[in-house]
Protein backbone atom coordinates (compact mmCIF):
# COMPACT_ATOMS: atom_id res chain seq x y z
CA UNK A 1 0.00 0.00 0.00
CA UNK A 2 0.78 3.65 -0.65
CA UNK A 3 3.53 4.31 2.45
CA UNK A 4 2.53 8.00 2.45
CA UNK A 5 -1.13 7.39 2.73
CA UNK A 6 -1.50 5.78 5.56
CA UNK A 7 1.02 7.89 7.19
CA UNK A 8 -1.82 11.12 6.25
CA UNK A 9 -4.78 8.50 7.65
CA UNK A 10 -2.73 8.56 11.24
CA UNK A 11 -2.03 11.72 10.88
CA UNK A 12 -6.07 12.70 10.40
CA UNK A 13 -7.08 10.02 12.85
CA UNK A 14 -4.75 11.55 15.57
CA UNK A 15 -6.19 15.14 15.18
CA UNK A 16 -9.61 13.48 15.47
CA UNK A 17 -8.44 11.68 19.19
CA UNK A 18 -7.02 15.18 19.69
CA UNK A 19 -9.73 16.76 19.57
CA UNK A 20 -11.85 14.02 21.95
CA UNK A 21 -9.27 14.49 24.17
CA UNK A 22 -10.17 18.22 24.28
CA UNK A 23 -13.87 18.24 24.40
CA UNK A 24 -13.56 15.09 26.32
CA UNK A 25 -11.57 17.02 29.23
CA UNK A 26 -13.19 20.64 29.36
CA UNK A 27 -14.86 18.97 32.39
CA UNK A 28 -11.46 18.79 35.03
CA UNK A 29 -11.39 22.45 34.48
CA UNK A 30 -14.38 23.94 34.09
CA UNK A 31 -16.80 22.18 35.80
CA UNK A 32 -16.37 23.28 39.08
CA UNK A 33 -16.87 27.41 37.97
CA UNK A 34 -19.49 26.66 35.70
CA UNK A 35 -21.51 24.76 38.68
CA UNK A 36 -20.97 27.73 40.66
CA UNK A 37 -21.29 30.41 38.58
CA UNK A 38 -17.49 31.70 38.57
CA UNK A 39 -17.91 31.67 35.11
CA UNK A 40 -20.69 31.76 32.30
CA UNK A 41 -20.14 28.25 30.77
CA UNK A 42 -19.51 29.87 26.95
CA UNK A 43 -16.71 32.32 28.87
CA UNK A 44 -15.08 28.88 30.76
CA UNK A 45 -14.68 27.18 27.77
CA UNK A 46 -13.48 29.71 25.88
CA UNK A 47 -10.73 30.65 28.61
CA UNK A 48 -10.04 27.03 28.54
CA UNK A 49 -9.73 26.26 24.66
CA UNK A 50 -7.44 29.20 24.57
CA UNK A 51 -5.35 28.07 27.92
CA UNK A 52 -4.87 24.78 26.09
CA UNK A 53 -4.06 26.10 22.73
CA UNK A 54 -1.19 28.30 24.23
CA UNK A 55 -0.25 25.47 26.53
CA UNK A 56 0.36 23.17 23.43
CA UNK A 57 2.95 25.59 22.33
CA UNK A 58 4.86 25.83 25.70
CA UNK A 59 6.52 22.40 26.04
CA UNK A 60 7.64 19.31 23.54
CA UNK A 61 9.37 17.50 26.66
CA UNK A 62 5.89 14.54 26.93
CA UNK A 63 6.30 14.36 23.23
CA UNK A 64 9.43 13.21 22.82
CA UNK A 65 8.90 10.66 25.29
CA UNK A 66 5.56 9.51 24.26
CA UNK A 67 6.77 6.47 22.03
CA UNK A 68 8.91 5.01 24.82
CA UNK A 69 8.15 2.96 27.66
CA UNK A 70 4.82 0.49 26.89
CA UNK A 71 5.03 -0.65 24.08
CA UNK A 72 8.86 -2.32 23.78
CA UNK A 73 10.40 -1.02 20.79
CA UNK A 74 13.94 -0.48 18.87
CA UNK A 75 17.03 -2.68 18.77
CA UNK A 76 15.83 -6.16 19.07
CA UNK A 77 12.37 -5.64 19.95
CA UNK A 78 9.70 -4.83 17.80
CA UNK A 79 8.61 -2.23 15.06
CA UNK A 80 5.61 -0.39 15.76
CA UNK A 81 4.13 0.09 12.29
CA UNK A 82 1.86 2.93 10.93
CA UNK A 83 -1.34 0.28 11.03
CA UNK A 84 -1.03 -0.49 14.62
CA UNK A 85 -1.06 3.16 15.53
CA UNK A 86 -3.96 3.40 13.42
CA UNK A 87 -5.88 0.78 14.35
CA UNK A 88 -4.86 1.92 18.20
CA UNK A 89 -5.98 5.50 17.55
CA UNK A 90 -9.42 3.99 16.15
CA UNK A 91 -9.79 2.08 19.30
CA UNK A 92 -9.19 5.14 21.75
CA UNK A 93 -11.31 7.58 19.57
CA UNK A 94 -14.35 5.01 20.21
CA UNK A 95 -13.96 4.64 23.84
CA UNK A 96 -13.38 8.65 23.93
CA UNK A 97 -16.99 8.77 22.35
CA UNK A 98 -18.95 6.08 24.45
CA UNK A 99 -17.88 7.28 27.89
CA UNK A 100 -18.57 11.03 26.56
CA UNK A 101 -21.83 9.79 25.12
CA UNK A 102 -22.68 8.05 29.04
CA UNK A 103 -20.85 11.36 30.41
CA UNK A 104 -18.29 9.80 32.26
CA UNK A 105 -14.99 11.65 32.70
CA UNK A 106 -12.22 8.68 31.78
CA UNK A 107 -8.84 9.49 30.98
CA UNK A 108 -7.78 10.71 27.44
CA UNK A 109 -4.25 8.87 28.32
CA UNK A 110 -5.73 5.62 29.18
CA UNK A 111 -7.94 4.81 26.07
CA UNK A 112 -4.69 6.04 24.03
CA UNK A 113 -2.53 3.59 25.96
CA UNK A 114 -5.22 0.83 25.59
CA UNK A 115 -5.96 1.60 22.11
CA UNK A 116 -2.40 0.90 21.44
CA UNK A 117 -1.83 -2.07 23.30
CA UNK A 118 -4.87 -3.83 21.96
CA UNK A 119 -2.90 -3.15 18.19
CA UNK A 120 0.30 -4.32 19.44
CA UNK A 121 -1.32 -7.17 21.46
CA UNK A 122 -3.15 -8.18 18.08
CA UNK A 123 -0.08 -7.02 15.29
CA UNK A 124 2.96 -8.47 17.38
CA UNK A 125 1.81 -10.56 19.81
CA UNK A 126 1.81 -10.71 24.14
CA UNK A 127 5.74 -10.30 24.18
CA UNK A 128 5.28 -6.71 22.78
CA UNK A 129 3.80 -5.70 25.90
CA UNK A 130 5.70 -4.74 29.07
CA UNK A 131 2.85 -5.70 31.86
CA UNK A 132 4.81 -4.76 34.42
CA UNK A 133 5.47 -1.08 33.05
CA UNK A 134 1.69 -1.24 32.32
CA UNK A 135 0.68 -1.84 36.04
CA UNK A 136 3.25 0.41 37.73
CA UNK A 137 2.53 3.29 35.40
CA UNK A 138 -1.26 3.10 34.23
CA UNK A 139 -2.97 0.99 36.53
CA UNK A 140 -1.82 1.38 40.35
CA UNK A 141 -1.37 5.73 39.60
CA UNK A 142 -4.98 5.34 38.21
CA UNK A 143 -6.07 3.79 41.53
CA UNK A 144 -3.93 6.11 43.74
CA UNK A 145 -5.07 9.15 41.65
CA UNK A 146 -8.25 9.42 43.08
CA UNK A 147 -7.98 8.34 46.29
CA UNK A 148 -4.95 11.42 46.84
CA UNK A 149 -7.08 13.93 44.97
CA UNK A 150 -9.82 13.02 47.42
CA UNK A 151 -7.62 13.59 50.13
CA UNK A 152 -6.18 16.70 49.44
CA UNK A 153 -9.51 18.35 48.53
CA UNK A 154 -11.16 17.00 51.73
CA UNK A 155 -8.62 18.66 53.50
CA UNK A 156 -8.48 21.67 51.61
CA UNK A 157 -12.41 22.47 51.80
CA UNK A 158 -12.85 20.95 55.67
CA UNK A 159 -9.93 23.82 55.83
CA UNK A 160 -11.54 26.81 54.01
CA UNK A 161 -15.01 26.05 55.63
CA UNK A 162 -13.70 26.01 58.86
CA UNK A 163 -11.92 29.35 58.38
CA UNK A 164 -14.71 31.04 56.86
CA UNK A 165 -17.23 30.20 59.63
CA UNK A 166 -18.76 33.06 60.89
CA UNK A 167 -20.76 33.07 64.73
CA UNK A 168 -22.82 35.67 63.86
CA UNK A 169 -24.57 36.12 60.52
CA UNK A 170 -24.58 34.51 57.37
CA UNK A 171 -21.28 33.24 56.39
CA UNK A 172 -19.96 34.99 53.02
CA UNK A 173 -18.60 32.53 50.61
CA UNK A 174 -18.89 34.51 47.51
CA UNK A 175 -15.29 35.73 47.20
CA UNK A 176 -13.97 32.28 45.87
CA UNK A 177 -15.97 32.54 42.71
CA UNK A 178 -12.83 34.96 42.00
CA UNK A 179 -10.52 32.37 43.13
CA UNK A 180 -12.11 29.30 40.97
CA UNK A 181 -11.54 31.59 37.81
CA UNK A 182 -7.25 31.39 38.45
CA UNK A 183 -7.05 27.97 40.47
CA UNK A 184 -9.34 26.29 36.79
CA UNK A 185 -7.08 27.89 34.54
CA UNK A 186 -4.08 27.05 36.05
CA UNK A 187 -5.76 23.48 35.82
CA UNK A 188 -6.51 24.29 32.15
CA UNK A 189 -2.90 25.30 31.37
CA UNK A 190 -1.46 22.36 32.53
CA UNK A 191 -3.71 20.58 30.45
CA UNK A 192 -2.68 22.28 27.23
CA UNK A 193 1.17 21.44 28.17
CA UNK A 194 0.74 17.95 28.90
CA UNK A 195 -2.31 16.27 26.62
CA UNK A 196 -1.51 18.00 23.13
CA UNK A 197 1.56 16.58 23.56
CA UNK A 198 0.04 13.12 23.22
CA UNK A 199 -0.99 13.23 19.49
CA UNK A 200 2.34 15.50 18.77
CA UNK A 201 4.10 11.98 19.80
CA UNK A 202 2.14 10.27 18.39
CA UNK A 203 2.43 11.85 14.81
CA UNK A 204 5.92 12.52 15.18
CA UNK A 205 6.08 8.74 15.79
CA UNK A 206 3.90 7.96 12.47
CA UNK A 207 6.47 10.33 10.61
CA UNK A 208 9.67 9.06 11.92
CA UNK A 209 8.37 5.16 10.63
CA UNK A 210 7.67 6.70 7.23
CA UNK A 211 11.00 7.95 7.00
CA UNK A 212 9.76 11.42 6.44
CA UNK A 213 11.98 12.61 9.60
CA UNK A 214 14.91 12.46 11.19
CA UNK A 215 14.74 9.27 13.88
CA UNK A 216 14.89 11.27 17.24
CA UNK A 217 13.96 14.64 16.18
CA UNK A 218 11.21 16.02 17.87
CA UNK A 219 7.61 17.03 16.66
CA UNK A 220 7.85 19.61 13.98
CA UNK A 221 6.23 23.13 13.95
CA UNK A 222 3.08 22.24 11.85
CA UNK A 223 2.28 19.10 14.24
CA UNK A 224 2.19 21.23 17.49
CA UNK A 225 0.53 24.04 15.72
CA UNK A 226 -2.21 21.62 14.31
CA UNK A 227 -2.62 19.55 17.43
CA UNK A 228 -3.01 22.80 19.53
CA UNK A 229 -5.76 23.52 17.12
CA UNK A 230 -7.65 20.28 17.43
CA UNK A 231 -7.28 20.04 21.39
CA UNK A 232 -8.42 23.74 21.40
CA UNK A 233 -11.14 23.64 19.12
CA UNK A 234 -12.11 20.13 20.95
CA UNK A 235 -11.77 22.02 24.62
CA UNK A 236 -14.06 24.96 22.93
CA UNK A 237 -16.74 22.82 21.78
CA UNK A 238 -16.76 21.47 25.87
CA UNK A 239 -17.45 18.24 26.68
CA UNK A 240 -21.16 19.14 28.02
CA UNK A 241 -22.31 15.97 29.56
CA UNK A 242 -19.27 15.35 31.42
CA UNK A 243 -19.10 18.95 32.87
CA UNK A 244 -22.98 18.05 33.41
CA UNK A 245 -21.47 14.94 35.51
CA UNK A 246 -18.84 17.10 37.19
CA UNK A 247 -20.38 19.65 37.87
CA UNK A 248 -23.67 18.07 39.34
CA UNK A 249 -23.66 14.58 38.90
CA UNK A 250 -21.23 13.67 41.41
CA UNK A 251 -22.05 15.89 44.33
CA UNK A 252 -23.42 19.79 44.46
CA UNK A 253 -20.52 22.22 44.05
CA UNK A 254 -20.39 25.89 46.64
CA UNK A 255 -17.75 28.42 45.85
CA UNK A 256 -15.68 27.47 48.33
CA UNK A 257 -15.81 23.45 47.88
CA UNK A 258 -15.07 24.35 44.34
CA UNK A 259 -12.29 26.46 44.79
CA UNK A 260 -10.83 24.13 46.96
CA UNK A 261 -10.92 21.20 45.19
CA UNK A 262 -9.72 22.72 41.76
CA UNK A 263 -6.85 23.83 44.20
CA UNK A 264 -6.33 20.75 45.05
CA UNK A 265 -6.48 19.34 41.48
CA UNK A 266 -3.94 21.98 40.56
CA UNK A 267 -1.90 20.88 43.46
CA UNK A 268 -2.31 17.42 42.53
CA UNK A 269 -1.06 17.51 38.79
CA UNK A 270 1.41 19.92 39.38
CA UNK A 271 3.31 18.04 42.41
CA UNK A 272 3.20 14.83 40.24
CA UNK A 273 4.53 15.95 36.71
CA UNK A 274 7.33 17.51 38.68
CA UNK A 275 8.16 15.28 41.68
CA UNK A 276 7.92 12.15 39.09
CA UNK A 277 4.73 10.29 39.54
CA UNK A 278 2.42 10.85 36.62
CA UNK A 279 -1.17 10.92 37.31
CA UNK A 280 -3.87 11.18 35.15
CA UNK A 281 -5.86 14.47 35.08
CA UNK A 282 -9.30 13.63 35.06
CA UNK A 283 -8.67 10.64 37.47
CA UNK A 284 -7.54 13.66 39.89
CA UNK A 285 -10.26 16.05 38.83
CA UNK A 286 -12.88 13.77 39.94
CA UNK A 287 -11.17 12.82 42.88
CA UNK A 288 -11.17 16.22 43.84
CA UNK A 289 -14.46 16.90 43.23
CA UNK A 290 -15.77 13.71 45.37
CA UNK A 291 -13.32 14.56 47.92
CA UNK A 292 -14.38 18.64 48.49
CA UNK A 293 -17.74 16.81 48.70
CA UNK A 294 -17.19 14.78 51.64
CA UNK A 295 -15.63 17.66 53.02
CA UNK A 296 -18.82 20.28 53.02
CA UNK A 297 -21.10 20.40 55.93
CA UNK A 298 -24.62 19.43 54.43
CA UNK A 299 -23.68 18.00 51.08
CA UNK A 300 -23.65 14.64 49.96
CA UNK A 301 -21.71 12.61 47.61
CA UNK A 302 -23.44 9.94 44.78
CA UNK A 303 -21.86 7.45 45.22
CA UNK A 304 -24.18 5.40 42.50
CA UNK A 305 -22.96 8.12 39.81
CA UNK A 306 -18.73 7.47 41.66
CA UNK A 307 -19.39 3.63 41.15
CA UNK A 308 -20.33 4.38 37.61
CA UNK A 309 -17.13 6.67 36.62
CA UNK A 310 -14.90 3.54 38.53
CA UNK A 311 -16.51 0.94 36.07
CA UNK A 312 -15.60 3.11 33.30
CA UNK A 313 -12.33 3.69 34.29
CA UNK A 314 -11.23 0.01 34.88
CA UNK A 315 -13.04 -0.29 31.64
CA UNK A 316 -11.27 1.89 29.75
CA UNK A 317 -8.09 -0.08 29.43
CA UNK A 318 -9.17 -3.45 28.30
CA UNK A 319 -12.07 -1.31 25.98
CA UNK A 320 -9.75 0.74 23.73
CA UNK A 321 -7.62 -2.20 23.91
CA UNK A 322 -10.64 -4.47 22.49
CA UNK A 323 -11.45 -2.13 20.37
CA UNK A 324 -7.88 -1.43 18.98
CA UNK A 325 -7.18 -5.26 18.58
CA UNK A 326 -10.10 -6.15 16.42
CA UNK A 327 -9.21 -2.72 14.34
CA UNK A 328 -5.68 -4.12 13.95
CA UNK A 329 -6.65 -7.76 13.18
CA UNK A 330 -8.71 -6.27 10.02
CA UNK A 331 -6.03 -4.05 8.91
CA UNK A 332 -3.54 -7.10 8.35
CA UNK A 333 -5.81 -7.89 5.73
CA UNK A 334 -3.67 -5.47 3.69
CA UNK A 335 -4.96 -2.16 2.01
CA UNK A 336 -8.28 -3.11 1.56
CA UNK A 337 -8.78 -3.83 5.67
CA UNK A 338 -7.18 -0.43 6.49
CA UNK A 339 -9.79 1.30 4.36
CA UNK A 340 -12.50 -1.09 6.00
CA UNK A 341 -11.67 0.26 9.53
CA UNK A 342 -11.35 3.91 8.36
CA UNK A 343 -15.27 3.26 7.03
CA UNK A 344 -15.87 1.15 10.20
CA UNK A 345 -14.35 4.33 12.73
CA UNK A 346 -16.10 7.09 10.44
CA UNK A 347 -19.04 4.90 10.97
CA UNK A 348 -19.36 5.19 15.16
CA UNK A 349 -17.95 8.62 15.15
CA UNK A 350 -21.37 9.60 13.49
CA UNK A 351 -23.33 7.12 14.81
CA UNK A 352 -22.80 8.25 18.06
CA UNK A 353 -23.00 12.23 17.21
CA UNK A 354 -26.70 10.94 15.85
CA UNK A 355 -27.40 9.32 19.06
CA UNK A 356 -26.06 11.98 21.18
CA UNK A 357 -28.39 14.31 19.03
CA UNK A 358 -31.54 12.68 20.90
CA UNK A 359 -30.84 14.01 23.77
CA UNK A 360 -28.76 16.89 23.17
CA UNK A 361 -26.71 18.79 26.12
CA UNK A 362 -25.37 21.68 25.88
CA UNK A 363 -23.71 25.05 27.06
CA UNK A 364 -27.52 26.18 28.34
CA UNK A 365 -28.78 22.95 29.74
CA UNK A 366 -25.53 21.41 31.24
CA UNK A 367 -26.07 22.53 34.76
CA UNK A 368 -28.20 24.42 36.71
CA UNK A 369 -26.37 27.29 38.03
CA UNK A 370 -25.64 27.89 41.92
CA UNK A 371 -26.87 31.14 41.14
CA UNK A 372 -30.44 30.66 41.45
CA UNK A 373 -29.66 29.61 44.83
CA UNK A 374 -28.45 33.38 46.01
CA UNK A 375 -32.14 34.48 44.49
CA UNK A 376 -33.90 32.23 46.59
CA UNK A 377 -34.85 34.23 50.13
CA UNK A 378 -34.45 32.94 53.11
CA UNK A 379 -37.04 31.76 55.78
CA UNK A 380 -37.10 35.00 57.70
CA UNK A 381 -37.37 36.91 54.41
CA UNK A 382 -40.48 34.87 52.99
CA UNK A 383 -42.09 35.16 56.09
CA UNK A 384 -41.83 38.94 56.23
CA UNK A 385 -42.57 39.55 52.61
CA UNK A 386 -45.99 37.00 53.44
CA UNK A 387 -47.02 39.42 55.95
CA UNK A 388 -46.40 42.39 53.85
CA UNK A 389 -48.62 41.05 51.38
CA UNK A 390 -51.26 40.42 54.28
CA UNK A 391 -51.17 44.06 55.44
CA UNK A 392 -51.84 45.16 52.27
CA UNK B 1 7.80 -1.83 41.16
CA UNK B 2 6.04 1.26 42.52
CA UNK B 3 7.70 3.88 43.73
CA UNK B 4 6.41 4.59 46.88
CA UNK B 5 8.41 7.28 48.41
CA UNK B 6 7.86 9.41 45.26
CA UNK B 7 4.09 8.60 45.86
CA UNK B 8 4.50 9.65 49.18
CA UNK B 9 6.14 12.89 48.57
CA UNK B 10 3.70 13.90 45.36
CA UNK B 11 0.87 13.40 48.14
CA UNK B 12 2.95 15.14 50.74
CA UNK B 13 3.24 18.48 48.57
CA UNK B 14 0.07 18.51 46.99
CA UNK B 15 -1.96 18.39 50.53
CA UNK B 16 0.42 21.27 52.00
CA UNK B 17 0.12 23.21 48.77
CA UNK B 18 -3.68 22.70 48.63
CA UNK B 19 -4.41 23.69 51.80
CA UNK B 20 -1.91 26.28 51.75
CA UNK B 21 -3.82 28.14 49.30
CA UNK B 22 -6.75 27.18 50.63
CA UNK B 23 -5.97 28.30 53.49
CA UNK B 24 -4.93 31.74 52.67
CA UNK B 25 -7.76 32.37 50.04
CA UNK B 26 -10.69 31.59 53.21
CA UNK B 27 -8.70 34.19 55.61
CA UNK B 28 -8.83 36.59 53.16
CA UNK B 29 -12.38 36.31 52.21
CA UNK B 30 -13.10 35.76 56.41
CA UNK B 31 -10.88 39.36 57.10
CA UNK B 32 -12.55 41.34 54.33
CA UNK B 33 -16.12 40.03 55.90
CA UNK B 34 -14.85 41.83 59.80
CA UNK B 35 -17.14 44.16 60.47
CA UNK B 36 -19.80 44.04 58.45
CA UNK B 37 -23.04 43.08 60.02
CA UNK B 38 -26.39 42.25 58.67
CA UNK B 39 -30.06 42.50 59.94
CA UNK B 40 -32.63 40.46 60.71
CA UNK B 41 -32.84 39.09 57.35
CA UNK B 42 -30.04 38.60 56.44
CA UNK B 43 -29.35 41.43 54.52
CA UNK B 44 -26.13 42.89 54.59
CA UNK B 45 -26.66 46.43 56.38
CA UNK B 46 -22.48 47.79 55.97
CA UNK B 47 -19.54 46.83 54.90
CA UNK B 48 -17.03 50.32 54.82
CA UNK B 49 -16.73 52.19 57.79
CA UNK B 50 -16.91 49.55 60.34
CA UNK B 51 -13.77 47.48 58.87
CA UNK B 52 -10.33 47.85 60.84
CA UNK B 53 -7.93 48.86 58.46
CA UNK B 54 -5.70 45.97 59.64
CA UNK B 55 -8.26 43.44 58.73
CA UNK B 56 -8.54 45.10 55.04
CA UNK B 57 -4.56 45.04 55.15
CA UNK B 58 -4.46 41.29 56.12
CA UNK B 59 -6.86 40.41 54.03
CA UNK B 60 -5.29 41.70 50.80
CA UNK B 61 -1.86 40.38 52.10
CA UNK B 62 -3.46 36.64 51.81
CA UNK B 63 -5.19 37.46 48.50
CA UNK B 64 -1.72 39.00 47.37
CA UNK B 65 -0.07 35.58 48.20
CA UNK B 66 -2.73 33.23 46.73
CA UNK B 67 -1.30 34.87 43.82
CA UNK B 68 2.01 34.68 44.34
CA UNK B 69 1.07 30.60 44.70
CA UNK B 70 -0.69 30.74 41.35
CA UNK B 71 1.85 32.63 39.75
CA UNK B 72 4.06 29.65 40.98
CA UNK B 73 1.92 27.69 39.52
CA UNK B 74 2.96 29.09 36.51
CA UNK B 75 6.55 28.53 36.78
CA UNK B 76 6.12 25.28 37.38
CA UNK B 77 4.52 24.79 33.74
CA UNK B 78 5.75 26.81 31.46
CA UNK B 79 9.64 24.57 30.92
CA UNK B 80 10.91 27.53 29.35
CA UNK B 81 10.70 29.36 32.91
CA UNK B 82 12.30 26.31 34.90
CA UNK B 83 14.83 25.49 32.47
CA UNK B 84 13.41 22.05 31.92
Amino acid sequence: MDFAFIVVLVVLLALVFDFTNGFHDTANAMATPIATGAMKPKVAVTVAAVLNLVGAFLSTEVARTVSGGIVREGEGGVQISPEMIFAGLIGAITWNLITWLRGLPSSSSHALFGGLIGAAVVGIGTQSIDFAVVLSKVILPALLAPVIAGTVAFAATKLAYAITRRSAGPNERGGFRTGQIFTSSLVALAHGTNDAQKTMGVITLVLIAGGFQAVGSGPQFWVIAVCALAIALGTYMGGWRIIRTMGSGLTEVKPAQGFAAEASTASTILASSHLGFALSTTQVASGSVIGSGLGRRGSSVRWNMVGKITVGWLLTLPAAAAVGGVAALIARLGPAGVIIDAFLGLAVIVFIYVWSRRHQVGAGNAIEIDQAGRAVRGRKATAKARKARQNA
Amino acid sequence: MIDWMAFLIVAGASLLAACLVSALFALGVRLLAVGTEYDDEGRKVSVTGIRPQAATVAGSICFGLCGLAVLFGVYLIVPALHGG
